[in-house]
């Protein structure tokens, strides 16, 4: 669905992607870890076309982004659910919602978006309960939820999500990766960025490692858990308990 | 199977450079001889863009591994290695690769894809005979059998007499050996009158070398069984890296896990498909010991057109001959060079002549050594000339793991002999 060639990205004169090639397949759920200034939410950025100039190929269904804004992006079926929720917190969570609708409400396709906000609200039913509160009242959690089910009502082929675990307490991020997974089963295309690794891991098919912008490891979830290098610079075990004594 | 292997092959050259890119990143970032050669060439891994920018970077050669003895081409911490193989080099120093546990686990992977290809099942009883040169992939292909759930009847070298009794005792019907073993087997069943009917062998894996196709053909009617190539490296990484299927037309290459290039043994470009030059490959998901470019010496062509098996792997001829000056014994690779070095170690020095050969008698293969006797090594003392030749062979058969028989000659006859 999504193929990525060699894209390199620079911030002025320094290369923040060094070539990353990574594809997803319909219905996948990929997850991209990798530590801070990894180039993780580079690379979402260039998916999204929030970023000015990159080299490469970005098909999406064998089409090249290239020189997409980001609206162009949405209206092709990517939707992003950015890092720190960014949802418009003096507007009220329904109108967060139909928001996410924007092109869609353009296009004259109210029913359709009527139907979405249904489903988003039995996806989130804290959100038809709260639907007249302002988002900006909501918990950390909630607000997140609301981010999700805002990217939702695009309709996306394709959900893309830059850290949704941050900041969430552990109880939480359980419940929002729970409903990635499910929407996973439904047949959603899911890339998940994160840098909780241990928790993207065990939801995603498959995995891509990004460190310093370049990729140094990908493949099946299940075999990155059980790396004992992904363990150590990911999951929070300590290098020396492997090093010790060598 | 895995769907991998017939995955459309354009979608599989996607996976391909993923897999090539991130393979070279771990290189570059893990392994000082890597890093020196692309440092040296002036470029980042970020310019390999498609797969044929591979030709950019040089050639890892065999040399290179004794010279990196013996674990500065790993690419993973020593902790993260849970085997350690050795294998004879080039030089009195081995080749050592280490595998870590998911390494293990893609051999394990590797090697099940390629006996399920020839047809090998869980009701199997799989027995696995291989000279001591061959060890590493005595244990290898015992995991790999086991992933397929057959019975195996692990490595462990016997005679003659007691490989036929394991086989005809506990109903053997999948034997992995060389061409070289296996026709010693059918001499040797042929003398002893016991006819294939009393063994219940089905299956023959050829490993280790090309087979002629007259001994093939020979092997398949004296044995009454079907036959199925295997190509490895005896170095590293390990076996199976190409495999027969059904249609026995040429060997799948798992091209997830390994790129092939042919390339010109000469100047090193990379030939036009269908043209027969050197193997080169480079590793794809290998972690503890990736090979970059590395020349196999083994001399082969694509295979242009898709196997109508299904398998979209593509596939390869394996030919006879070598591009290097290795000999092939009993599917052993042996280096020249480390014959001289190991004779020069046991002697002192190296003898003024001395030459070795690949002999092959009635089935039997060894490397026959000739050293020429001159003013120092001469003795009037049979005991003493029968210490130096048991000393000599000794240390080459401990070295190279193959059948060595050593003569003592006069220097003058070196020059009437031809190589076998």
């Amino acid at each position: 669905m999504l193929r990525i060639r060699n894209l390199k990205c620079y911030y002025g004169k320094i290369m923040a992607l060094k070539g990353v090639s990574l594809h997803i397949g319909q219905g996948e759920l990929v997850t991209l870890i990798g530590t801070n200034g990894s180039g993780k939410s580079t690379l979402l950025q260039a998916i999204c076309g929030l970023m000015d100039h990159w080299d490469g190929e970005i098909l999406f269904k064998g089409v090249s982004l290239r020189g997409f804004d980001p609206p162009a992006v949405v209206k092709e079926g990517i939707s992003l659910v950015p890092e720190g929720r960014q949802i418009f917190p003096p507007l009220t969570i329904q109108d967060n919602l139909m928001l996410g609708a924007y092109t869609r409400l353009r296009r004259g396709a109210r029913q359709a978006v009527e139907q979405d906000l249904e489903t988003v609200s039995q996806l989130f039913p804290v959100l038809r309960e709260r639907a007249q509160q302002l988002a900006g009242t909501l918990s950390g959690g909630e607000q997140q939820m609301l981010a999700i089910g805002r990217a939702l009502m695009a309709r996306p082929r394709l959900l893309v999500l830059d850290e949704p675990s941050m900041g969430l307490a552990p109880l939480v991020v359980a419940r929002i990766l729970e409903t990635l997974a499910n929407l996973r089963r439904e047949g959603l295309t899911i890339l998940l960025v994160e840098q909780n690794a241990q928790a993207a891991l065990q939801i995603a098919d498959r995995g891509y490692v990004l460190e310093t912008g370049r990729v140094v490891l990908q493949g099946p979830a299940a075999d990155l858990l059980a790396d004992d290098e992904v363990k150590r610079a990911y999951l929070g075990k300590d290098y020396r308990d492997f090093d010790e004594g060598r | 199977m895995s769907p991998v292997i017939r995955m459309d092959p354009q979608e599989r050259r996607q996976f391909q450079l993923e897999r090539l890119q991130s393979t070279l990143n771990r290189a570059f970032r893990s392994v000082r001889f890597h890093q020196k050669r692309f440092e040296a060439a002036g470029f980042d891994p970020a310019e390999i863009e498609r797969l044929e920018d591979l030709k950019r970077i040089g050639f890892t050669h065999r040399r290179d591994l004794g010279e990196h003895y013996p674990y500065g081409l790993f690419a993973v911490p020593l902790r993260d290695i849970v085997r350690i193989h050795t294998a004879s080099g080039t030089t009195l120093k081995p080749a050592v690769s280490g595998y870590t546990r998911q390494d293990l686990q893609v051999w394990r992977e590797i090697i099940a894809r390629a006996l399920e290809a020839g047809g090998v099942s869980p009701i199997d009883i799989l027995q696995i005979t291989l000279d001591p040169g061959l060890a590493n992939w005595g244990r290898d292909y015992k995991e790999g059998a086991e992933t397929v759930g057959a019975s195996v009847i692990p490595y462990t070298p016997l005679s003659l007499e007691k490989q036929v009794m394991v086989l005809r005792d506990y109903k053997t019907s999948v034997l992995i050996t060389t061409p070289a073993s296996a026709g010693q087997l059918a001499m040797y069943l042929d003398k002893t009158g016991v006819h294939p009917t009393a063994l219940g062998l089905k299956r023959l894996i050829l490993v280790g070398e090309p087979v002629a196709p007259g001994l093939r053909s020979r092997l398949e009617d004296r044995l009454h069984v079907e036959t199925w190539q295997h190509y490895g490296l005896s170095e590293v990484p390990g076996p199976a890296i190409g495999f027969e299927c059904s249609r026995h037309a040429g060997l799948h290459v798992n091209e997830d896990h390994f790129l092939p290039e042919i390339v010109d043994p000469a100047g090193g470009d990379v030939l036009p498909e269908g043209e027969t030059g050197e193997l080169v490959l480079t590793t794809l998901t290998t972690r503890a010991f990736p090979l970059i470019r590395f020349r196999t010496g083994d001399r082969a062509r694509f295979i242009p057109d898709v196997c109508d098996c299904g398998v979209t792997l593509r596939r390869i001829e394996w030919l006879a001959e070598r591009t290097d000056d290795m000999l092939s014994i009993r599917g052993v690779k042996v280096s020249p060079d480390q014959v001289r070095a190991t004779v020069q170690a046991a002697l002192g020095r190296l003898p003024h002549h001395c030459r070795f050969f690949r002999r092959v008698q009635d089935a039997n293969h060894w490397l026959e050594v000739w050293i020429g006797i001159d003013d120092t090594l001469f003795s009037d003392e049979i005991k003493e000339l029968q210490r130096v030749i048991r000393t000599v062979g000794t240390r080459l058969e401990e070295g190279l793991g193959v059948p060595v028989a050593v003569r003592i000659r006069e220097g003058r006859s070196f020059a009437d002999e031809r190589e076998d």
